[in-house]
């Protein structure tokens, strides 16, 4: 069963107070921010008042503990069946060669129990030994914040050779498909890991700029007529989007959307998905951008 | 009852979390039509877990409460909180946490006997001190030997406990990856609670995280499926909000990753057929009888799929499938449009026509799954052929009211 007090956040912070009490007697204040670090926003009015109070019999009035151990809890059935269940996801192998094995559960899913099933075709290739040693290599230079030296090909078939500041690592679901996020001078900020050819530490200091104007964050405002279930499916399919939507009349809806500079044109088409139960409203660029594709389709004939 | 931070059942918050997070424009009072109390309750345990994700704006019907969430910033599914707000007693955490304090190593086994006289000897530290009988122990011990975090052996007469042995785990960056896109990724999430080091190197685009409050009902359709076992479920209709009890058996779950539901596709014995089933509708799982049938009707799911766009089965036109081609023309310089026919097609052809068209075709069960897909071309779609005409005609008309929308009607220059 998922939901469950094993899991839970207060087990979790309990653990956590205990963990330092065993060693040596907690302060108040120290109590307060393990509390605040662990828990919800209101739990420390829950939490220290039953350990303080002696509600739950863990904490003694100087706060010691009458415990002796760390406190630990082994792996539950269902934590055992997950585990089992993503070591036989092909993306694994990006992470190690050597899996741990549950050989007394039976996993809690096959990769024949579910589908991504409208996910792109041409995802990453997770089995090629090339592309994993560059998704190690570069997971190391994120966690370890060193440059990396990187050849690439660009989508016209030429290679690139440019030196990068990893950030992170970005994975779109629905492209199957990873990027590297960083800052380098000749090239963008944004990597897909599918593309490089050779990839090395870059030995030397590298005084990468900032890429702020690619990260620029814009508002699309539209207007949703919920009719065919519209409503729910557009708030649904723009759900991964910080927005906001308030109620009109006549079964219509205004909705902000904010998206990011380099996604527009992908949001442009997102939009005219929906036909005409979405009209986008502001600003006056994008919906140029709508009008400038609806003209193209007048003309072609259909 | 007074107001607790904590809960005991999962269904009501369910409900409010998705309302929050996914529509975000109704007012108090259309919640409170049930109970003022029950809402203002569950907003404020929502704003207690979720607070730097919540907004408020004044609208003329009242204040309405929404989450925004930019799944592409935050590096953990930030609704799995909703998960660790079970609730319990003041007696189950202090066993909990004595009972593994002296449970230390697999290798201690102790009698009920030894373990009640040891709990006794810890609560002994504390004023007028509280005592567990021999009878909520053993219920606690075969609570957790059912969670498979203790294990028991039987000598003559005697029971004997321990704790069980922990296997090792995945390392972080594997759990920070699988807990955000693996199915049921929240239990990867209890896993990376336990991890010194939090922070994730790994962000998500199009992410989407609702799903996260469906988890316990695709963990019992995967635990069904494992034992291919039938199951009954209760339905919700959206629409008039009545509940249906089902029984079915479960096939396979189907994610979308361009809008975040999961639909279980199931055989239904009433209706002789495979149909789907969205799991944010299903109120309960109930587990029934084996069924000898399961691998033979998978097997049979694997043959639809070459014909099925999405997750329905059965279009509008009743016919059992529908015939859909269309055709688009690119630029030179617009290779890309051809690879991203075929790259984003989930079944059917694509073939050149010519230099600068390509045309896709294909037979499905729902034609309609693919009007979406087929507007992502507006701009370049030469040609469009449904075999069932009145969707072909809307596809046309809804074009022609999507140009007036704009102001574009009668004719119009490049």
């Amino acid at each position: 069963m998922i939901f469950s007090e094993l899991y839970s956040a207060y087990y979790n912070t309990v653990a956590a107070v205990l963990r330092e009490a065993v060693r040596r007697p907690l302060g108040k204040g120290e109590l307060r921010a393990i509390v605040e670090e662990n828990a919800f926003g209101e739990s420390v009015l829950n939490v220290i008042p039953a350990l303080t109070g002696q509600k739950w019999r863990l904490l003694l009035p100087d706060g010691s503990t009458p415990l002796e151990n760390v406190p630990t809890m082994p792996k539950t059935t269902l934590e055992k069946r997950w585990l089992k269940a993503v070591c036989s996801d092909p993306r694994m192998r990006l992470f190690s060669d050597s899996l741990p094995d549950y050989p007394d559960v039976e996993p809690l899913f096959t990769q024949e129990d579910f589908r991504v099933f409208d996910k792109y075709s041409d995802g990453d290739p997770y089995e090629d030994e090339n592309y994993i040693k560059t998704f190690r290599l570069v997971l190391d230079a994120v966690k370890n914040k060193y440059p990396l030296s990187i050849e690439m090909t660009g989508r016209s078939g030429g290679t690139t050779r440019f030196t990068l500041a990893p950030g992170y690592l970005e994975y779109s679901e629905k492209d199957d498909k990873f990027r590297l996020i960083g800052r380098g001078k000749v090239y963008g900020k944004t990597v897909n890991l599918a593309r490089i050819v050779k990839c090395e530490k870059y030995g030397k200091p590298f005084d990468a700029p900032k890429n702020e104007s690619d990260s620029e964050k814009r508002d699309v405002v539209f207007i949703l007529t919920d009719e065919r279930n519209a409503l729910e499916r557009a708030m649904l399919h723009f759900a991964h989007f910080e927005k906001e939507a308030e109620r009109l009349d006549g079964g219509r809806y205004r909705v902000r959307v904010t998206y990011r500079k380099e996604d527009e044109t992908e949001l442009v088409i997102r939009v005219l998905m929906f036909g005409p139960m979405i009209k986008a409203e502001s600003p006056d660029s994008f919906v140029e951008l709508i009008k400038e594709r609806l003209i193209k389709q007048k003309n072609c004939g259909l | 009852m007074a107001y607790s931070e904590l809960i005991k059942n999962f269904n009501n918050i369910r409900d409010y979390m998705r309302e929050f997070y996914v529509y975000g424009f109704k007012s108090r009072d259309e919640y409170t039509k049930k109970s003022a109390r029950s809402y203002d309750d569950e907003r404020r345990r929502l704003e207690s877990w979720l607070g730097d994700y919540m907004r408020f704006r004044r609208a003329p019907d009242g204040k309405n409460v929404f989450l925004s969430i930019d799944s592409r910033v935050t590096r953990h599914n930030p609704l799995y909180k909703a998960w660790k707000a079970k609730s319990f007693t003041d007696g189950d955490v202090t066993l909990h946490f004595i009972l593994f304090d002296i449970l230390d190593t697999p290798e201690k086994e102790l009698t009920l006997k030894e373990l009640t006289d040891r709990i006794d000897d810890a609560l002994s530290a504390f004023d007028g001190p509280r005592t567990y009988d021999a009878s909520t122990v053993r219920k606690k011990l075969n609570e957790y030997i059912a969670e498979g975090i203790v294990e028991s052996r039987k000598d003559g007469r005697t029971v004997y406990y321990r704790r069980a042995g922990d296997p090792d785990g995945i390392e972080t960056d594997a759990l920070s990856f699988f807990s955000e896109v693996a199915p049921c990724g929240v239990v990867g999430s209890f896993l990376l609670d336990k991890e010194k080091e939090k922070e994730s190197n790994f962000a998500f685009k199009h992410h989407y995280i609702t799903g996260a409050a469906d988890s316990e009902i695709v963990c019992s359709l995967f635990c069904a499926m494992n034992e291919k076992r039938a199951v009954d479920i209760e339905y919700i209709s959206r629409r008039n909000g009545g509940k249906t009890e089902l029984g079915l058996i479960p096939l396979r779950i189907m994610i979308s990753a361009q809008n975040g539901r999961q639909h279980l596709m199931a055989y239904s014995p009433r209706f002789r057929r495979i149909t789907s089933y969205r799991a944010d509708n299903i109120v309960s799982v109930t587990p029934t009888d084996v069924c000898p049938d399961f691998d033979a009707l998978r097997e049979k799911l694997d043959g639809m799929e070459k014909n099925l766009w999405g997750v329905s089965t059965q279009g509008f036109s009743g016919k059992r499938l529908e015939h859909v081609e269309f055709t688009v023309r690119f630029d030179p310089e617009e290779k890309h449009i051809p690879q991203r026919l075929e790259r984003e097609k989930r079944c059917g052809r694509v073939e050149r026509v010519g230099e600068n068209a390509a045309r896709f075709s294909a037979d499905v069960y729902d034609a309609s799954e693919l009007i979406p897909w087929i507007r992502t071309f507006i701009c370049r779609i030469t040609s469009l052929e449904i075999s069932d005409k009145e969707l072909e005609a809307r596809f046309k008309s809804d074009l022609d009211a999507t140009y007036a929308l704009y102001g574009l009607e009668g004719d119009v220059d490049e």
